[in-house]
Protein backbone atom coordinates (compact mmCIF):
# COMPACT_ATOMS: atom_id res chain seq x y z
CA UNK A 1 0.00 0.00 0.00
CA UNK A 2 1.03 3.38 -0.76
CA UNK A 3 2.46 5.28 2.21
CA UNK A 4 0.50 8.12 3.26
CA UNK A 5 2.06 11.85 3.49
CA UNK A 6 2.39 12.79 6.89
CA UNK A 7 1.27 16.72 7.59
CA UNK A 8 2.05 18.15 10.60
CA UNK A 9 0.25 21.15 11.83
CA UNK A 10 1.92 23.95 14.79
CA UNK A 11 -0.11 24.49 17.56
CA UNK A 12 2.22 26.38 19.65
CA UNK A 13 0.66 29.71 20.65
CA UNK A 14 2.89 31.74 18.06
CA UNK A 15 1.80 29.73 14.81
CA UNK A 16 -1.69 29.34 16.47
CA UNK A 17 -2.15 33.54 16.67
CA UNK A 18 -0.41 34.20 13.05
CA UNK A 19 -2.82 32.34 11.28
CA UNK A 20 -1.98 28.19 12.29
CA UNK A 21 -5.88 28.52 14.06
CA UNK A 22 -6.85 28.07 10.25
CA UNK A 23 -4.81 25.35 9.13
CA UNK A 24 -6.85 22.93 11.29
CA UNK A 25 -9.49 23.08 9.08
CA UNK A 26 -7.13 21.86 5.86
CA UNK A 27 -8.85 18.42 6.04
CA UNK A 28 -11.92 19.85 4.99
CA UNK A 29 -10.39 21.75 1.66
CA UNK A 30 -8.59 19.27 0.67
CA UNK A 31 -9.68 18.02 -2.73
CA UNK A 32 -11.41 14.05 -2.72
CA UNK A 33 -8.24 12.50 -4.42
CA UNK A 34 -5.88 13.65 -1.97
CA UNK A 35 -8.11 12.90 1.54
CA UNK A 36 -6.79 9.24 1.04
CA UNK A 37 -3.37 10.09 0.76
CA UNK A 38 -2.99 12.10 3.45
CA UNK A 39 -2.44 11.96 7.26
CA UNK A 40 -2.90 15.13 9.54
CA UNK A 41 -1.99 15.72 12.93
CA UNK A 42 -1.55 18.74 15.51
CA UNK A 43 1.83 18.87 17.09
CA UNK A 44 3.35 20.97 19.67
CA UNK A 45 5.58 23.60 18.56
CA UNK A 46 7.82 22.27 15.82
CA UNK A 47 10.37 24.81 16.85
CA UNK A 48 11.30 25.97 13.76
CA UNK A 49 10.14 29.73 15.30
CA UNK A 50 12.95 29.92 17.31
CA UNK A 51 15.45 27.99 15.29
CA UNK A 52 15.33 30.02 11.71
CA UNK A 53 15.27 33.26 12.27
CA UNK A 54 14.67 33.73 7.85
CA UNK A 55 10.74 32.26 7.72
CA UNK A 56 7.66 33.17 9.34
CA UNK A 57 5.44 31.88 11.18
CA UNK A 58 2.73 29.73 11.09
CA UNK A 59 4.81 26.81 10.23
CA UNK A 60 3.58 23.36 9.07
CA UNK A 61 5.61 20.30 7.93
CA UNK A 62 4.71 18.30 5.63
CA UNK A 63 6.61 14.64 5.82
CA UNK A 64 9.22 16.69 7.71
CA UNK A 65 9.47 19.63 5.77
CA UNK A 66 9.25 22.84 7.07
CA UNK A 67 6.35 24.72 5.23
CA UNK A 68 6.30 28.45 6.50
CA UNK A 69 4.02 31.23 6.27
CA UNK A 70 1.74 28.18 5.83
CA UNK A 71 -1.74 28.86 4.11
CA UNK A 72 -3.90 26.08 3.31
CA UNK A 73 -3.45 26.31 -0.85
CA UNK A 74 0.35 26.32 0.29
CA UNK A 75 0.01 23.14 1.87
CA UNK A 76 -2.16 21.28 -0.42
CA UNK A 77 0.23 22.97 -2.93
CA UNK A 78 2.96 20.90 -1.05
CA UNK A 79 1.68 17.71 -0.47
CA UNK A 80 0.92 17.65 -4.69
CA UNK A 81 4.41 18.25 -5.08
CA UNK A 82 5.30 15.53 -2.73
CA UNK A 83 3.40 13.24 -4.36
CA UNK A 84 4.61 13.78 -7.62
CA UNK A 85 8.21 13.68 -6.00
CA UNK A 86 6.98 10.24 -4.71
CA UNK A 87 6.27 8.91 -8.49
CA UNK A 88 10.08 9.80 -9.32
CA UNK B 1 -9.11 20.88 63.31
CA UNK B 2 -5.38 21.16 61.84
CA UNK B 3 -3.65 22.52 59.57
CA UNK B 4 -5.12 19.48 56.43
CA UNK B 5 -8.79 20.60 57.11
CA UNK B 6 -10.02 22.69 54.07
CA UNK B 7 -13.19 25.13 54.46
CA UNK B 8 -15.20 25.29 51.74
CA UNK B 9 -17.55 27.98 51.41
CA UNK B 10 -20.16 28.20 48.31
CA UNK B 11 -24.08 29.34 48.01
CA UNK B 12 -26.48 29.28 45.47
CA UNK B 13 -29.45 31.95 44.74
CA UNK B 14 -32.55 32.97 42.89
CA UNK B 15 -34.44 36.24 43.03
CA UNK B 16 -37.99 37.07 43.30
CA UNK B 17 -40.05 35.93 40.19
CA UNK B 18 -40.04 39.11 38.04
CA UNK B 19 -36.92 41.05 39.80
CA UNK B 20 -33.35 40.87 37.98
CA UNK B 21 -31.38 41.93 40.99
CA UNK B 22 -31.58 39.40 44.23
CA UNK B 23 -32.03 41.46 47.40
CA UNK B 24 -30.41 38.67 49.63
CA UNK B 25 -26.56 38.88 49.40
CA UNK B 26 -24.22 36.52 50.34
CA UNK B 27 -20.43 37.44 51.32
CA UNK B 28 -17.40 35.43 52.22
CA UNK B 29 -13.84 36.19 52.79
CA UNK B 30 -10.98 34.04 53.72
CA UNK B 31 -8.21 36.41 56.16
CA UNK B 32 -4.73 35.46 55.13
CA UNK B 33 -2.63 36.33 57.82
CA UNK B 34 -5.12 34.80 60.31
CA UNK B 35 -6.30 32.00 58.51
CA UNK B 36 -9.69 32.98 59.48
CA UNK B 37 -12.69 32.61 57.31
CA UNK B 38 -16.11 34.98 57.30
CA UNK B 39 -19.39 34.06 55.99
CA UNK B 40 -22.28 36.52 55.78
CA UNK B 41 -25.50 36.53 54.27
CA UNK B 42 -28.32 39.34 54.52
CA UNK B 43 -31.92 39.71 53.43
CA UNK B 44 -32.73 42.95 52.59
CA UNK B 45 -36.52 44.51 53.12
CA UNK B 46 -38.63 44.41 50.18
CA UNK B 47 -36.97 42.73 46.67
CA UNK B 48 -36.00 44.49 43.77
CA UNK B 49 -32.81 46.99 44.05
CA UNK B 50 -33.99 48.66 47.20
CA UNK B 51 -33.84 45.46 48.80
CA UNK B 52 -30.08 44.45 47.18
CA UNK B 53 -28.81 48.24 48.34
CA UNK B 54 -29.73 46.81 52.06
CA UNK B 55 -28.36 43.72 51.97
CA UNK B 56 -25.28 44.36 50.35
CA UNK B 57 -24.65 47.47 52.81
CA UNK B 58 -25.67 45.32 55.92
CA UNK B 59 -23.51 42.37 54.43
CA UNK B 60 -20.35 44.78 53.82
CA UNK B 61 -20.25 46.40 57.14
CA UNK B 62 -20.84 43.00 59.34
CA UNK B 63 -18.15 41.41 57.26
CA UNK B 64 -15.38 44.24 57.67
CA UNK B 65 -16.87 44.98 61.33
CA UNK B 66 -16.12 41.13 62.03
CA UNK B 67 -12.52 41.46 59.95
CA UNK B 68 -11.44 44.48 62.80
CA UNK B 69 -13.30 42.00 65.77
CA UNK B 70 -15.52 45.07 66.53
CA UNK B 71 -18.12 43.67 69.24
CA UNK B 72 -21.33 42.32 68.34
CA UNK B 73 -23.57 45.05 69.26
CA UNK B 74 -21.89 48.07 68.42
CA UNK B 75 -21.80 46.45 64.06
CA UNK B 76 -25.66 45.97 64.34
CA UNK B 77 -26.17 48.99 66.32
CA UNK B 78 -23.89 50.95 63.64
CA UNK B 79 -25.69 49.02 60.47
CA UNK B 80 -29.12 50.02 61.91
CA UNK B 81 -27.93 53.50 62.12
CA UNK B 82 -26.61 53.67 58.66
CA UNK B 83 -29.12 51.70 56.60
CA UNK B 84 -31.49 54.13 54.70
CA UNK B 85 -34.84 54.03 55.66
CA UNK B 86 -37.76 52.84 53.47
CA UNK B 87 -39.79 55.57 51.99
CA UNK B 88 -43.16 52.84 51.77
CA UNK B 89 -42.55 51.16 55.38
CA UNK B 90 -40.89 53.86 57.15
CA UNK B 91 -38.43 51.35 58.66
CA UNK B 92 -34.43 50.54 58.27
CA UNK B 93 -34.50 46.92 57.91
CA UNK B 94 -31.91 43.91 56.81
CA UNK B 95 -31.60 40.23 58.38
CA UNK B 96 -27.78 39.34 58.68
CA UNK B 97 -25.98 36.07 59.63
CA UNK B 98 -22.60 36.40 60.43
CA UNK B 99 -20.22 33.27 60.63
CA UNK B 100 -17.04 33.58 61.72
CA UNK B 101 -14.34 30.66 61.75
CA UNK B 102 -10.73 31.16 63.17
CA UNK B 103 -7.89 28.80 62.51
CA UNK B 104 -8.50 26.37 65.39
CA UNK B 105 -12.25 25.83 64.16
CA UNK B 106 -13.75 28.02 66.31
CA UNK B 107 -16.54 28.61 65.36
CA UNK B 108 -18.73 31.76 66.15
CA UNK B 109 -22.57 32.17 64.43
CA UNK B 110 -24.66 35.59 64.75
CA UNK B 111 -28.28 35.41 63.73
CA UNK B 112 -30.54 38.24 63.61
CA UNK B 113 -33.92 37.54 61.81
CA UNK B 114 -32.58 34.81 59.32
CA UNK B 115 -33.72 31.47 59.76
CA UNK B 116 -31.55 29.86 62.45
CA UNK B 117 -29.15 28.42 60.77
CA UNK B 118 -28.51 23.97 60.48
CA UNK B 119 -25.59 22.63 61.33
CA UNK B 120 -24.59 18.78 60.62
CA UNK B 121 -22.02 17.06 62.37
CA UNK B 122 -21.75 13.05 61.67
CA UNK B 123 -25.24 13.13 59.22
CA UNK B 124 -27.05 14.02 62.14
CA UNK B 125 -28.11 17.82 63.27
CA UNK B 126 -26.11 19.17 66.11
CA UNK B 127 -27.50 21.81 68.04
CA UNK B 128 -25.31 24.00 70.27
CA UNK B 129 -25.89 26.33 72.70
CA UNK B 130 -27.42 29.55 71.61
CA UNK B 131 -27.81 32.92 73.96
CA UNK B 132 -30.07 35.95 73.23
CA UNK B 133 -28.55 39.63 72.95
CA UNK B 134 -30.98 42.45 73.15
CA UNK B 135 -30.23 44.97 70.67
CA UNK B 136 -31.47 48.18 71.19
CA UNK B 137 -34.10 49.78 68.62
CA UNK B 138 -37.39 50.74 68.24
CA UNK B 139 -38.20 50.47 65.40
CA UNK B 140 -38.90 46.83 64.74
CA UNK B 141 -40.43 44.05 66.84
CA UNK B 142 -36.69 41.68 66.34
CA UNK B 143 -34.82 42.82 68.81
CA UNK B 144 -32.86 40.14 69.40
CA UNK B 145 -29.82 38.45 67.73
CA UNK B 146 -28.82 34.83 69.11
CA UNK B 147 -25.22 34.24 69.14
CA UNK B 148 -23.20 31.14 69.38
CA UNK B 149 -19.90 28.82 69.54
CA UNK B 150 -18.44 25.97 69.19
CA UNK B 151 -15.24 24.20 68.16
CA UNK B 152 -15.83 22.72 64.45
CA UNK B 153 -14.82 19.26 63.73
CA UNK B 154 -14.02 17.84 60.37
CA UNK B 155 -16.95 17.13 58.10
CA UNK B 156 -19.12 19.49 59.42
CA UNK B 157 -21.83 21.43 57.25
CA UNK B 158 -23.03 25.01 58.38
CA UNK B 159 -26.17 25.72 56.50
CA UNK B 160 -27.54 29.12 56.62
CA UNK B 161 -30.29 30.51 54.19
CA UNK B 162 -32.68 33.21 53.72
CA UNK B 163 -36.69 33.10 54.68
CA UNK B 164 -37.21 32.96 50.72
CA UNK B 165 -36.33 29.00 51.47
CA UNK B 166 -38.35 28.32 54.43
CA UNK B 167 -41.21 29.81 53.23
CA UNK B 168 -41.08 28.54 49.97
CA UNK B 169 -43.98 26.63 48.40
CA UNK B 170 -46.25 28.64 50.92
CA UNK B 171 -50.15 29.25 50.15
CA UNK B 172 -49.90 25.34 47.82
CA UNK B 173 -51.58 22.96 48.44
CA UNK B 174 -48.83 20.55 49.79
CA UNK B 175 -47.27 22.96 52.27
CA UNK B 176 -50.03 25.75 53.15
CA UNK B 177 -47.45 27.54 55.65
CA UNK B 178 -44.47 26.80 53.56
CA UNK B 179 -41.44 24.16 53.44
CA UNK B 180 -40.97 24.51 57.24
CA UNK B 181 -38.04 23.98 59.00
CA UNK B 182 -38.03 20.34 60.09
CA UNK B 183 -38.93 19.45 56.36
CA UNK B 184 -35.79 21.47 55.49
CA UNK B 185 -33.72 19.54 58.13
CA UNK B 186 -34.99 16.27 56.61
CA UNK B 187 -33.92 17.44 53.59
CA UNK B 188 -30.66 18.62 54.30
CA UNK B 189 -30.19 15.63 56.12
CA UNK B 190 -31.42 13.27 53.27
CA UNK B 191 -29.14 14.76 50.75
CA UNK B 192 -26.10 14.41 53.12
CA UNK B 193 -27.11 10.66 53.52
CA UNK B 194 -27.68 10.04 50.43
CA UNK B 195 -23.67 11.69 49.03
CA UNK B 196 -21.83 12.03 52.12
CA UNK B 197 -18.89 14.11 50.70
CA UNK B 198 -21.89 16.38 49.06
CA UNK B 199 -19.58 19.68 48.09
CA UNK B 200 -21.11 23.18 49.62
CA UNK B 201 -21.55 24.59 46.07
CA UNK B 202 -23.73 21.29 45.19
CA UNK B 203 -26.03 21.45 48.23
CA UNK B 204 -26.31 25.32 48.41
CA UNK B 205 -27.64 24.33 44.89
CA UNK B 206 -29.71 21.32 45.49
CA UNK B 207 -31.25 23.28 48.63
CA UNK B 208 -32.27 26.47 46.10
CA UNK B 209 -33.92 24.49 43.36
CA UNK B 210 -35.94 22.50 45.64
CA UNK B 211 -37.44 25.85 47.24
CA UNK B 212 -37.75 26.90 43.71
CA UNK B 213 -39.75 23.79 42.88
CA UNK B 214 -42.17 24.18 46.08
CA UNK B 215 -42.80 27.46 44.53
CA UNK B 216 -43.71 26.12 41.26
CA UNK B 217 -40.61 27.50 39.67
CA UNK B 218 -41.80 31.06 40.52
CA UNK B 219 -39.90 32.36 43.71
CA UNK B 220 -41.91 34.55 46.12
CA UNK B 221 -39.13 35.94 47.62
CA UNK B 222 -35.61 35.75 46.94
CA UNK B 223 -34.46 32.34 47.37
CA UNK B 224 -30.64 31.87 49.06
CA UNK B 225 -28.45 29.57 50.62
CA UNK B 226 -25.00 29.34 51.74
CA UNK B 227 -23.13 25.95 52.92
CA UNK B 228 -19.82 25.94 54.95
CA UNK B 229 -18.03 22.24 54.42
CA UNK B 230 -15.01 21.95 56.46
CA UNK B 231 -13.52 18.84 54.60
CA UNK B 232 -10.19 16.60 53.39
CA UNK B 233 -8.72 19.17 50.54
CA UNK B 234 -9.02 18.21 47.20
CA UNK B 235 -5.49 19.42 45.84
CA UNK B 236 -4.47 20.33 41.95
CA UNK B 237 -0.96 20.67 40.23
CA UNK B 238 -0.80 23.59 37.57
CA UNK B 239 2.58 23.76 35.59
CA UNK B 240 3.44 26.12 33.03
CA UNK B 241 6.45 27.38 31.45
CA UNK B 242 9.90 25.73 31.17
CA UNK B 243 12.19 26.04 34.10
CA UNK B 244 15.05 28.79 33.69
CA UNK B 245 17.57 26.73 34.28
CA UNK B 246 17.68 23.57 32.29
CA UNK B 247 18.98 21.53 35.32
CA UNK B 248 15.69 21.30 36.85
CA UNK B 249 13.61 19.98 34.09
CA UNK B 250 14.30 16.56 35.80
CA UNK B 251 12.56 18.21 38.95
CA UNK B 252 9.59 19.65 37.37
CA UNK B 253 9.41 16.00 35.99
CA UNK B 254 9.32 14.48 39.04
CA UNK B 255 6.63 16.73 40.97
CA UNK B 256 4.29 15.82 38.25
CA UNK B 257 5.07 12.32 38.38
CA UNK B 258 4.21 12.11 42.03
CA UNK B 259 1.49 14.63 42.77
CA UNK B 260 -1.87 13.78 44.34
CA UNK B 261 -5.04 15.19 42.81
CA UNK B 262 -5.57 17.08 39.38
CA UNK B 263 -2.32 17.61 37.20
CA UNK B 264 -2.68 19.88 34.37
CA UNK B 265 0.32 21.54 32.08
CA UNK B 266 -0.20 24.72 30.48
CA UNK B 267 2.35 25.02 27.33
CA UNK B 268 4.03 23.56 24.55
CA UNK B 269 7.41 23.36 25.41
CA UNK B 270 6.51 22.47 28.93
CA UNK B 271 4.70 19.31 27.81
CA UNK B 272 7.77 18.45 25.65
CA UNK B 273 9.74 18.69 28.81
CA UNK B 274 7.61 16.25 30.87
CA UNK B 275 7.22 14.05 28.15
CA UNK B 276 11.21 14.03 27.42
CA UNK B 277 11.75 13.72 31.30
CA UNK B 278 9.64 10.30 31.87
CA UNK B 279 9.07 9.38 28.39
CA UNK B 280 5.99 9.40 27.38
CA UNK B 281 4.48 10.24 23.94
CA UNK B 282 2.00 13.01 23.77
CA UNK B 283 -1.08 13.03 21.36
CA UNK B 284 -2.30 16.04 20.26
CA UNK B 285 -5.44 16.66 18.97
CA UNK B 286 -7.00 18.60 16.39
CA UNK B 287 -9.94 20.67 16.58
CA UNK B 288 -10.89 23.98 15.06
CA UNK B 289 -11.81 26.77 16.81
CA UNK B 290 -12.86 25.90 20.51
CA UNK B 291 -13.47 29.35 21.38
CA UNK B 292 -10.46 31.14 19.88
CA UNK B 293 -7.78 28.43 21.54
CA UNK B 294 -5.45 25.72 20.51
CA UNK B 295 -6.53 22.25 20.87
CA UNK B 296 -5.55 20.13 23.58
CA UNK B 297 -3.21 16.91 24.11
CA UNK B 298 -3.04 14.09 25.58
CA UNK B 299 -0.18 12.48 27.84
CA UNK B 300 -0.54 9.21 30.00
CA UNK B 301 -0.51 10.46 34.12
CA UNK B 302 -1.53 13.96 33.15
CA UNK B 303 -5.02 15.13 33.47
CA UNK B 304 -4.75 17.75 31.09
CA UNK B 305 -2.57 19.07 28.47
CA UNK B 306 -3.06 22.81 27.30
CA UNK B 307 -1.45 25.33 25.11
CA UNK B 308 0.44 27.88 27.22
CA UNK B 309 -0.26 31.83 27.36
CA UNK B 310 -3.56 32.23 25.55
CA UNK B 311 -5.52 29.25 27.24
CA UNK B 312 -4.08 30.93 30.48
CA UNK B 313 -5.38 34.12 29.29
CA UNK B 314 -8.65 33.13 29.12
CA UNK B 315 -9.29 31.00 32.51
CA UNK B 316 -7.61 34.54 33.61
CA UNK B 317 -10.63 36.45 31.85
CA UNK B 318 -13.77 33.55 33.02
CA UNK B 319 -12.44 34.08 36.32
CA UNK B 320 -12.97 37.36 35.99
CA UNK B 321 -16.24 37.21 34.83
CA UNK B 322 -17.78 34.77 36.50
CA UNK B 323 -20.51 35.49 38.15
CA UNK B 324 -21.84 31.60 39.51
CA UNK B 325 -23.34 30.83 36.33
CA UNK B 326 -22.92 27.31 35.49
CA UNK B 327 -19.71 26.34 33.15
CA UNK B 328 -20.85 24.32 29.68
CA UNK B 329 -18.17 25.10 27.30
CA UNK B 330 -16.20 22.34 26.66
CA UNK B 331 -13.01 24.55 25.80
CA UNK B 332 -9.39 23.40 27.15
CA UNK B 333 -9.80 27.22 29.16
CA UNK B 334 -13.36 25.90 30.64
CA UNK B 335 -11.66 22.81 31.90
CA UNK B 336 -9.25 24.23 34.00
CA UNK B 337 -11.67 26.57 35.79
CA UNK B 338 -13.70 23.58 36.29
CA UNK B 339 -10.90 21.80 37.88
CA UNK B 340 -10.39 24.98 39.99
CA UNK B 341 -13.93 24.94 41.46
CA UNK B 342 -13.36 20.89 42.14
CA UNK B 343 -9.94 21.73 44.50
CA UNK B 344 -9.44 23.45 47.30
CA UNK B 345 -5.67 23.66 47.07
CA UNK B 346 -3.71 24.34 44.46
CA UNK B 347 -0.53 24.33 43.45
CA UNK B 348 1.31 26.65 41.09
CA UNK B 349 4.72 25.46 39.49
CA UNK B 350 5.41 28.42 36.98
CA UNK B 351 8.98 28.13 34.99
CA UNK B 352 10.29 31.43 33.58
CA UNK B 353 11.87 31.39 31.10
CA UNK B 354 10.76 33.30 28.38
CA UNK B 355 10.22 32.50 25.01
CA UNK B 356 11.87 34.44 22.44
CA UNK B 357 9.58 33.63 19.40
CA UNK B 358 7.28 35.69 21.71
CA UNK B 359 8.61 39.28 22.10
CA UNK B 360 8.28 40.36 18.58
CA UNK B 361 6.66 43.56 18.33
CA UNK B 362 5.29 42.57 15.12
CA UNK B 363 3.01 40.22 16.43
CA UNK B 364 -0.88 40.83 15.73
CA UNK B 365 -1.97 40.18 18.83
CA UNK B 366 -0.34 41.02 22.57
CA UNK B 367 1.01 37.91 24.12
CA UNK B 368 1.40 38.83 27.88
CA UNK B 369 4.12 37.42 30.02
CA UNK B 370 2.97 34.22 31.70
CA UNK B 371 4.38 35.56 35.71
CA UNK B 372 1.83 38.54 35.39
CA UNK B 373 -0.70 36.60 34.16
CA UNK B 374 -0.63 33.38 36.77
CA UNK B 375 -0.25 36.33 39.49
CA UNK B 376 -3.50 37.88 38.67
CA UNK B 377 -5.18 34.10 38.06
CA UNK B 378 -4.04 33.56 41.86
CA UNK B 379 -5.29 36.61 42.92
CA UNK B 380 -8.74 35.63 41.70
CA UNK B 381 -8.88 32.64 43.12
CA UNK B 382 -7.67 33.38 46.67
CA UNK B 383 -10.03 36.55 47.04
CA UNK B 384 -13.24 35.29 44.94
CA UNK B 385 -13.05 32.01 44.98
CA UNK B 386 -11.04 31.50 48.26
CA UNK B 387 -8.95 28.76 47.19
CA UNK B 388 -5.52 28.10 48.84
CA UNK B 389 -2.70 28.63 46.62
CA UNK B 390 0.77 27.87 46.67
CA UNK B 391 2.74 29.27 44.21
CA UNK B 392 6.26 28.26 43.37
CA UNK B 393 8.70 29.57 40.52
CA UNK B 394 11.22 27.50 38.99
Amino acid sequence: MEKKIKVKICIGTLCYVMGGSELQLLEEHLPEELKKRVDIEGSICLGFCNSNEDEKPPFASVNGKCVSRASITKLINQIKKELEDGLH
Amino acid sequence: MGSNTFIEVDSYQFSKNGTHVCGDVFLSRKVKDENRVIAILSDGLGSGIKANVLATMTASMALNFTIENQPIQRTAETIFNTLPVCGTRKIAYATFTIIDIDCDGETRIVEYGNPSCMIFRRGELFHPEWKQIAINRKDTRDKSMFITSFISEKEDRIITFSDGISQSGMGTKNMPFGWGINDINKFAKNQIQRNENISASALAKNMVMQAWKNDLMKPKDDTSCGVIYFRNPRRMLLLSGPPYNSENDKKLASIIESFPGYKVVCGGTTSQIISRELNKDIQVGLSPNILGLPPESKMEGVDLLTEGILTIGKVSEILENYNGEDINQDSPAHKIVKMFFESDEIDFLIGTRINNAHQDPSLPVELEIRRSVVKKIIKLLEDKFLKKINLEFI
